[in-house]
Formats: structure tokens, C-alpha cells, sequence
């Protein structure tokens, strides 16, 4: 333990009593107040950063007086693992260092580095002083998924530090610690129709809240309040009980306190308890009924919008009844295939509801709650290139894969291990990404940083995430900084040449994710497992590329391009790489999705995913922040025009960006929808047809913004004026 | 929408006046005749803002009550928000209850019935804090010391007195300087602790508290210049100086009070200000210049834009609820909306 002698820890900083005044915290709230020319006040937001780093990251950092003393005392001492360090020579590992610290990263927001600092870096046990700063945390995550990759170790500090790939939270803020979670941003769970699933559903729902990550259950085929039980009626009491159940599951497990334990329930439109669902959002819901953090979600067929369209009633079915009459799971059929035929059998039982008045209870919820999500279940399944059914997605709406049912014997152990669905994530800055010297280098290596993950990830405690993962490679590369880096261009976002840009960015992203899954497939021999049934085996996922040239709609979008140096592929491209994946496969069953990107995007000086800005100064308030206010990048006093933010942009045109996006896409994007108080349920209503119309997969959150009443705003104050 | 025809109000009056003349012809109220718009605008207003603390997360702020507070921090806590509960108490109970018989339109009478409820449910939230983050011992003693202290007493009795007084102006000053004097010192705490990550769910509650309080301090004062108008210049000039008297009382109980809670964490500099920038505010929505002035209202900033009323916020919802969301307003979709 000699190193540890060397650390220079001196005193711990006293606890600071919650009545010391922070200057930087108030230098950085100057940022919701016009100066006295009625300017954004960015400048003392620098000063905060400043402020920051001299009052309290400097002062409470450990410093050693050699990178070797540091990382051996890291490893003594159980803050670093050992094995991702030593699979590579010393030397390289100084040399990555060297590398990473002459880029000179600067944090260029105060929550940038507030969050980083609270969030991310690595501090000692009691919590009052720092052992990394940026540049260790993204060199020791490099270093791990590198796993021995010299070559991608070195390619990955570099990508991290010119900003253009960031991991998302789970891998950025685990990567290297001896004391973490896991890796991976996602699961999603099914949950079939008997105790033994549903027991160990909460179970898995506590295991890996503990390691981290967000988790998805599936409660359609829980059958409905009323069913009967051993054939007895009227026993069942229906999915809400349930969902108390893993509300209170979740707020008992979290990650080592580090992330809030999130869990979200998705439950088809068609199922009988469906407006029960929904009601548990109410204002004035019951407390034994009220869920209060548990997310939901609601899986729309195209027949919902049919029967919508005739003003007629949906049926609801009994999935008790609908299992035992086709022999498989409400979960697992189309009900827009099967509408007619379920609606006839007398044997399955059903009650109606007004598919308008359905509609319109979600709207109304929206409003009070921003939930639930919706996942339109024939879209997402039509552009699906994999066999199989699609029935739920995550706590983001953008994993969408598909999955199988295990089942479990009495004592809670797999009799058949099903595959259920895990994904980690990872996002490019968009603006970073067409500034690389070579954009095809850049996927690549976030292709291969994201691969590691789920190469390095087994969940013991959840054999059927595991076993999806062992067989899928299934990752999700995402997207963030779409408005700044219009607004950086002068192009207004959701306009002609914004929803040009978008589709083309998209159209590229894929060619050269496909051609490094493809690579990687070819160097492992392997390719994911159920390859040969795909719409990759047969080309046919390929035809839309092959068949007509994508190309640029507007000159402006064609220069942007031309200028970045980036030759978007052509149709010959598309059809070597066809005839290469058709002959050796690609290593990942799934590879992009497009996360909302919160906490990264902070830290990446990124707007949010495709998202506008939610304004140009934002509030942000979070658990572990407090308040804190945020100016958009690429924002300065003399660009104010193309920032306008998204309530002002309107459902419309964000829609219409995410639909360019979403036909590239294997996954979802997470989106989410902005009205203004003045808003009804007709207009979320409309918004939500036009969505799904567009070939949208799914929706996220409803955001709703009311201005303060004239005569309440506070004099000067950005948040109330602009 | 047009006002209720003048002779059916000659020869009708509304329940509140039934105490004045028993033999009068009662009226009932008709939304759809409104003399007032702005009744029927902050009514919408009140309405869709419509919320009860169940709705928070509050338990996901027992980590910070625990860990992170000290004792002192607490117990300020707990005090804070107990002279809270009791001015919110003397409002729901008296503050707005006795406004009802002042209105002027038969709509305000509506929107005090409405405010009062609301003053209810906020007293009612502290207890929500407190049953979730606290002891039972501990909660007794917070009430025991509200009970005990003279000062608290003398703020509430101070404005009390005028509440059941003869004067409906001098009511509707008393309601807006409790509003915006007395209150906004206790939101002081629990914004500060929002800015620094403590107990953010209970901040997303008092912000919906102060969500409310500007629209009901904004529309008491409003009423209040609407009443003054058709007062005489002498009048006038008595409610002038009357206000100013109210104004300076509460403010000394105020330094005083608020001084006793504060001052041993050292956060009293601050409140000062913020009390007097808040009195500025008062005299503003009642129509008055501002007795302090901006060279001595210069609020911290992180409070100040803490306190924009709009909801605005863009939270994470994995970590509560925020307090942004509001009552929908429910509309049947046409068939020209499904027209694909």
C-alpha cells in the first residue's frame, strides 16, 4: 500500500452547511436574466465554469504526483478494475493519457461540468473529493472497450474528445470502476400470464434497477380484472395491482444511489383493463391505485385508428381467452390481422369502448401526467428486418426488438430460457460528426465501441437477457445535436432543407453502421444468430436503397455535405455491400436507436437528440443538479433566429424531421411532443394521427409549457419573456 | 359573451347579501354572462391548475432529509414550513372566506370559493412533507412551537384584525401583503435547497404553491384597484397611507420572525432582500410605486429565477414529477381530424 501514502488527499473539505452562498451557482442563474441591453448574459456563465473549477473541482481534487502512482493506487484501493488496464502495455496506456490531454478539454457550459463533476467522475468512498477528471474518465472508458484494441482504444479517446461519439451513462459513467453497475442503458422484460412470470419479473426488475439501466415490462398478456382463476370468475384483479407492485420495486433498488431505479409498463390498447391503466395517471387517482413514477406505455394498432377514423367502438379482448383460443399470447399477434376474426369468436371475452373516447382519455392524461408513450405496433413491425413480433419498447421508446417468452417451473427456476431484450447505447454529436476528417471512421468506431459492450455484458442475474444478448449483439447508436448543428449552418430546423439534412445524415449513418457490422461479422466468422431468416439474408431490406438513388433534395444540403468532406453513398455502393452482407451477415441484430440523450448531451454541449432546444436558456431540474440553467449550443446573441424552441417549432415540423430519420432507422427515436397550455386533447389528438401517418414508430413524452399569467412575470426574467 | 341585464340585477341579489336584506330576490350565478373577464380568466386560469400533493414524489427527497440535512436544517425546516401551513390556514379559513361577501361581481365571489380551496390544499401539503419526511415527535414539536411563538402569532393576528374589520379594501390589502410579504419569505428555503439538489420534489410542490399564489396575489390586487376607483380622493389618500402603515408593521414582524428562523444558518442577508423585493411586489399588484426600490431588492439570482411562475421547467421525469403539468382541456375530435 505504498502508493497510498503518495496521494495527496490533505484534509477532508468540511461539509459545507447548505447557507454558504455559491458563486457560481448565481453567476450561472444571471443566464435567465437579460443584461441591461436586453442580452443573453453568456459571459457569466463562463465565469461560473470558472468559478467552478477554481472554488470547488480544484480544490477537492486528489492529484499524485505520477500517472503511474495514481493508477496503481486507483487499483489497490478498489476504485479501478484491474484486467481492462493490464490487457495493455504500460507504456501505451501513459501514451493514451498523453493523447487524451492534448486535446485540452474544456467544459463550455456550467452544467456541463456541474453534471460531470456530480455525476460521472469518479470520487473517493465518502463522496468529498475527486479522483478523475474528463480526460481520466474517457481514457479509462476507452481503455475498457478497447478490451485490449490498441488500435480502437486510441480511435475512441479521440472520438470522446472531440465530442463527436459519447457513450451513454451507464458505460460513461461505469466504464473502469471497480464499484459500478452495468453497462448496458436498457432491458425490457415480458411478463406471461401466471405468478411464477410475474414473481420473477419483479425480481429481475429489482435486479437490475441495482446495476443500473432503465427496465421495460410487458403487461399484456396478464389477464384482465374479472378473469377467472382456475376457472373460477371473477378473480383476477388485472395489471394495476401489478404496477404498484414494480412502482414500489423500483424506488427501492437504485444504482449505488447513482441513478434513480425507472421502470416503464406497456400494455396493448386492446387489452380489458386498459383504461384502468391509464386512469392510474389521474389527478385525483385513489393512492392505492396512483402511480406516481412508474412510466407507461400504450401499443397502438393501425385497427385503433381505423375504428377511430369510422367513430366506432374497439373491441377489448381477453388475453386469458385470446391464449387459450390461438394457443399463444395476446403479445404475440397482430390484433389488426386477427380484428375481425376476434371480434366474431364467441368463445374469446370482450367489452367495447368508443376508439375516440380512447384517444382522447390519452390526451387528457398527457396533459395531466405526459403519459403515457405510444408505440404504433404495425409500423414498427413492418420495418422490422428481423422474424419475429414486436410488442413493447423501453423506458425511452426506442428500443424496439423483438423477443420470446421463457417459462419457469414452480420454484421460480427457467424451464425454457425465452430471450428478452437488453440494449446499450451510445450517441454522435452530429455537428462533431461532420467535422471528422473521415465520417465513415467515425460510425465505425462508435459501432465498435458499442459492440464491446454488449461483448463484455452478461447478466447472470437475468438468464433471458443474457441469452438475447449472447445471441443478438443488438446495440443502439443514437444522434444528438441535430438543432444546434442546423442552427450552426443557418438552416431552420423542421424546414425543407432541415428535413433534407436529416434524411441524408441518416441515409449515411446506416451505410456505414451496416458495413462495420458487416466488418466485425467477418473478422469474428460470426454473424447474429437467426441471421439466415432476416431481411438482410435475402437483400431484401436493401431494396429501398438499390432501387432508387437517395440523393440530396436541396443544393444547401448537397454543400453541406460537399463541404464536410462526406460522399454519401451511392446505389452501387449499396449494392456491393448488399452482396457482402448477404454472403458473411453482420454481428449486430440491431443497430440504431435514438435515445433522448439528457444527461449526455449536457456533458457533450449537444442539443438534445433530434429534439429542438425546450428553450433557449433552458431550466433544467434534476434529483442530484437542482436547478440549473443551460444556454443552447452554438446559441450567441447574434443567431437568436434559428433557436427558436420547440413549443414555438410546433408538433409538426418535429415530426416531420423524426419521420426523415425514422425510415433509416432499425430502431426507434425517442420523440418527444411540445404544446403550449392553450393546447386541447383535439390537438394531441391530431398530432398523434399525422404521426402515425408519417410511419413514426413510436411517441415519448407530451411537454407541455404555460406562460405566466400577464401581470405574474418576474421583470427581466428570460425564462418569462422570450 | 354579454353581462347580465341591468334590471335583473336591480331586482336580485346573490347569497352573500342575504345577511344584508333577507327579503331580496336571490340570483344565481351565470357563467355565461360575465361582467368581468378577467373573473372568468384566471377561473381558467385557477382551474386548470388544479393539483393535490399526492401527485408528488415527495418520498424521493427521504435521502436528502436524512443524509444530507443537518439537525438544525430540519428543524428550520419543519418550522418554516409550520409557519407556512398557519398563514396558509388563516387564508383558507378567513383570508378569502370573508372576500366573498366584498365581490363585485357575482364570478368573484366563484373565484374566492376556488382560492380558498387552494389555500386549503396548500396548508395540507406541508403535512404531506412532513408525514413523509419526519417523525411523529418531531411534527408535534413544530406545531407545538407555532402554538408557542409570538411573533408568528403577532404576523397572522396583525392581519387578522383587518379581516374581520369594516372595510373591504383594507381586506383585500390585508390578503395581498400576507400573500406576498409574509409567504414568500418561507419559499425562500426550500427554492434555496432546490438550487442546491436538496429535497428538489418538495420545490417541485412549493413551486406549484407559487404557481398559484402569483395568479391569487395578482388577482386580489387587481380587485382591490378596481374598488379604489370608485372611492373619493380622500379616500384614497386614507387607503394609501393605510397600506403603507399595514406595509411597514408586517415588515418589522417579518425581519423579526423570519430573522429568529434564518439568521443561525447565516442565510438572513438574503431573505431580508427577498422580503422586501416581495413587498415591492405586493405594493405593485395593488397599484402602488415600490417602497424599496431596486438598490435594495436585488435578489440573490438564483432565487429570482427560481421563481418564474410559468411552468417552464424541463425536468427529469425519472426523478419526479415536475410542475408543469396541468388539467387538460378535454375536445371530441372531428371526422375531418381522422380524414386519411
Amino acid at each position: 500500500m505504498s502508493a497510498a501514502a503518495t496521494a495527496v488527499t490533505g484534509p477532508a473539505a468540511p461539509r459545507e452547511s447548505v447557507g454558504t452562498r455559491k458563486d457560481y451557482h448565481a453567476l450561472n442563474a444571471m443566464l435567465n436574466m437579460y443584461d441591461c441591453d436586453g442580452r443573453i448574459q453568456f459571459d457569466q456563465d463562463r465565469e461560473a465554469v470558472r468559478q467552478y473549477f477554481l472554488q470547488h473541482v480544484i480544490p477537492n481534487t486528489v492529484t499524485f504526483p505520477t500517472l503511474k502512482e495514481k493508477i496503481t493506487y486507483l487499483i489497490d484501493n478498489d476504485y479501478y478494475e484491474a484486467a481492462p488496464i493490464r490487457r495493455y502495455d504500460w507504456e501505451f496506456v501513459e501514451a493514451l493519457h498523453r493523447q487524451a490531454d492534448a486535446h485540452q478539454h474544456r467544459f463550455r457550459t456550467f452544467l456541463g461540468a456541474f453534471k460531470y463533476y456530480t455525476s460521472y467522475t469518479l470520487k473517493t468512498f465518502d463522496g468529498s473529493r475527486y479522483l478523475e477528471r474528463y480526460e481520466d474518465r474517457v481514457v479509462a472508458t476507452a481503455l475498457y472497450l478497447g478490451a485490449g484494441d490498441e488500435a480502437l482504444a486510441s480511435r475512441l479517446v479521440d472520438e470522446m474528445l472531440t465530442g463527436r461519439f459519447q457513450p451513454a451513462t451507464p458505460t460513461f459513467l461505469n466504464a473502469g470502476k471497480a464499484q459500478r453497475g452495468e453497462l448496458v442503458s436498457c432491458f425490457l422484460l415480458r411478463v406471461e400470464d401466471n405468478l411464477e412470470s410475474i414473481g420473477r419479473g419483479i425480481n429481475s426488475a429489482l435486479q437490475l434497477s441495482k446495476r443500473g439501466g432503465g427496465v421495460a415490462l410487458l403487461l399484456t398478456n396478464l389477464r384482465e380484472q374479472g378473469a377467472p382463476i382456475k376457472k373460477i370468475e371473477n378473480q383476477s384483479s388485472g395489471v394495476v395491482p401489478v404496477m404498484k407492485l414494480l412502482e414500489d420495486s423500483f424506488s427501492y433498488a437504485n444504482q449505488l444511489g447513482a441513478r434513480q431505479g425507472a421502470g416503464a409498463v406497456y400494455l396493448h390498447a386492446h387489452h380489458p383493463d386498459i383504461m384502468r391503466f391509464l386512469d392510474t395517471k389521474r389527478e385525483n387517482a385513489d393512492e392505492k391505485i396512483r402511480i406516481k413514477t412508474l412510466s407507461l406505455g400504450v401499443v397502438v394498432p393501425d385497427i385503433t385508428f381505423e375504428l377511430a377514423k369510422r367513430n366506432e367502438d374497439m373491441h377489448l379482448f381477453s388475453p386469458y381467452d385470446v391464449e387459450r383460443e390461438y394457443g399463444k399470447p395476446l403479445s404475440d399477434l397482430s390484433v389488426s390481422e386477427h380484428y375481425d376474426e376476434l371480434v366474431a369468436n364467441p368463445r374469446i371475452r370482450k367489452t367495447t369502448l368508443s376508439a375516440r373516447e380512447f384517444f382522447k382519455t390519452v390526451a387528457e392524461l398527457q396533459f395531466e401526467s405526459g403519459y403515457p408513450y405510444l408505440l404504433f405496433e404495425d409500423t414498427v413491425n413492418r420495418a422490422n428486418p428481423i422474424p419475429g413480433w414486436i410488442n413493447m419498447s423501453n423506458l425511452c421508446s426506442e428500443i424496439l426488438q423483438v423477443n420470446t417468452p421463457s417459462t419457469y417451473d414452480p420454484s421460480l427456476g427457467y424451464e425454457t430460457v425465452g430471450r428478452d431484450i437488453s440494449c446499450n447505447l451510445g450517441s454522435l454529436n452530429i455537428a462533431a460528426a461532420m467535422a471528422s476528417p473521415d465520417f465513415g471512421a467515425t460510425v465505425e468506431a462508435a459501432v465498435r465501441g458499442l459492440t464491446s459492450v454488449s461483448d463484455q455484458s452478461h447478466i447472470d442475474a437475468v438468464p433471458s437477457v443474457a441469452h438475447g444478448n449472447d445471441l443478438s449483439h443488438a446495440i443502439g447508436l443514437g444522434q444528438m445535436n441535430l438543432h444546434g448543428y442546423l442552427a450552426s449552418q443557418r438552416v431552420h430546423y423542421g424546414s425543407e432543407e432541415g428535413v433534407d439534412f436529416t434524411d441524408q445524415y441518416f441515409y449515411a449513418v446506416t451505410y456505414h453502421a451496416l458495413r462495420a457490422s458487416h466488418r466485425i461479422a467477418v473478422e469474428r466468422g460470426t454473424a447474429f444468430a437467426g441471421f439466415e431468416d432476416s431481411a438482410y439474408a435475402d437483400g431484401s431490406y436493401f431494396d429501398k436503397y438499390t432501387e432508387r438513388a437517395w440523393e440530396p433534395a436541396t443544393e444547401r444540403v448537397r454543400a453541406l455535405f460537399a463541404d464536410a468532406g462526406i460522399a454519401l453513398p451511392t446505389r452501387n455502393d449499396w449494392r456491393e455491400l448488399r452482396a457482402a452482407v448477404m454472403r458473411d451477415g453482420i454481428y449486430n441484430q440491431y443497430l440504431q436507436a435514438v435515445p433522448p440523450t439528457g444527461s449526455i448531451s449536457y456533458i457533450n454541449d449537444a442539443t438534445a437528440s433530434l429534439h429542438p432546444i425546450a428553450a433557449k436558456v433552458e431550466i433544467r431540474k434534476e434529483g442530484k443538479l437542482g436547478r440549473v440553467y443551460y444556454p443552447a449550443p452554438h446559441l450567441d446573441n447574434d443567431n437568436l433566429e434559428y433557436f427558436q424552441d420547440a413549443y414555438e417549432i410546433g408538433p409538426e415540423k418535429i415530426i416531420d424531421t423524426y419521420a426523415a430519420a425514422t425510415r433509416h432507422v432499425d430502431q426507434g427515436l425517442s420523440l418527444t411532443l411540445f404544446f403550449r397550455d392553450t393546447a386541447t386533447t383535439r390537438d394531441l389528438n391530431k398530432a398523434q394521427i399525422h404521426a402515425w401517418r408519417k410511419g413514426i414508430k413510436t411517441l415519448y413524452y407530451i411537454r407541455l409549457r404555460q406562460e405566466a399569467l400577464a401581470g405574474t412575470e418576474i421583470e427581466n426574467c428570460l425564462a418569462c419573456t422570450l | 359573451m354579454t353581462t347580465t341585464p341591468a334590471p335583473l340585477i336591480e331586482a336580485s341579489v346573490t347569497p352573500p347579501s342575504y345577511r344584508h336584506d333577507p327579503a331580496a330576490r336571490l340570483r344565481p350565478v351565470n357563467w355565461n354572462r360575465v361582467a368581468d373577464e378577467k373573473d372568468l380568466e384566471v377561473w381558467n386560469r385557477l382551474t386548470s391548475n388544479f393539483w393535490l400533493p399526492e401527485k408528488v414524489p415527495l418520498s424521493n427527497d427521504t435521502g436528502a432529509w436524512q443524509q444530507r440535512l443537518s439537525a438544525e436544517e430540519r428543524t428550520l425546516t419543519m418550522r418554516v414550513f409550520t409557519g407556512l401551513t398557519m398563514l396558509d390556514t388563516v387564508q383558507a379559513t378567513v383570508g378569502e372566506i370573508v372576500q366573498i361577501q366584498d365581490a363585485r361581481t357575482e364570478h368573484e365571489e366563484a373565484v374566492y370559493t376556488n382560492i380558498a380551496f387552494m389555500q386549503a390544499v396548500h396548508a395540507r401539503s406541508y403535512s404531506s412533507v412532513f408525514s413523509t419526511l419526519a417523525t411523529t415527535p418531531e411534527i408535534d414539536d413544530a406545531y407545538e412551537w407555532a402554538v408557542g411563538n409570538d411573533v408568528l402569532q403577532q404576523r397572522c393576528k396583525a392581519v387578522l384584525r383587518h379581516y374581520n374589520g369594516d372595510d373591504p379594501l383594507k381586506r383585500k390589502v390585508a390578503s395581498t401583503l400576507l400573500s406576498s410579504l409574509l409567504l414568500y419569505a418561507g419559499f425562500y428555503l426550500p427554492l434555496h435547497f432546490s438550487t442546491h439538489a436538496l429535497l428538489t420534489n418538495t420545490a417541485d410542490m412549493i413551486r406549484l404553491i407559487l404557481r398559484d399564489k402569483a395568479v391569487h396575489g395578482y388577482y386580489s390586487g387587481y380587485k382591490y384597484q378596481r374598488g379604489l376607483e370608485r372611492r373619493s380622493a380622500a379616500e384614497q389618500e386614507a387607503m394609501h397611507a393605510f397600506t403603507h402603515e399595514l406595509l411597514e408593521e408586517l415588515y418589522e414582524l417579518e425581519l423579526r420572525y423570519s430573522g429568529e428562523l434564518y439568521e443561525p444558518l447565516g442565510l438572513m442577508d438574503d431573505v431580508a432582500v427577498f422580503v422586501r423585493y416581495n413587498a415591492d411586489k405586493a405594493l405593485m399588484n395593488l397599484g402602488y410605486p415600490a417602497r424599496f426600490g431596486a438598490a435594495e431588492t436585488k435578489v440573490n439570482p438564483e432565487i429570482l429565477a427560481a421563481l418564474s411562475p410559468g411552468a417552464d421547467e424541463n425536468h427529469d421525469f425519472f426523478s419526479g414529477s415536475g410542475s408543469s403539468y396541468v388539467m387538460g382541456k378535454a375536445e371530441d375530435t372531428a371526422d375531418d381530424d381522422w380524414d386519411f
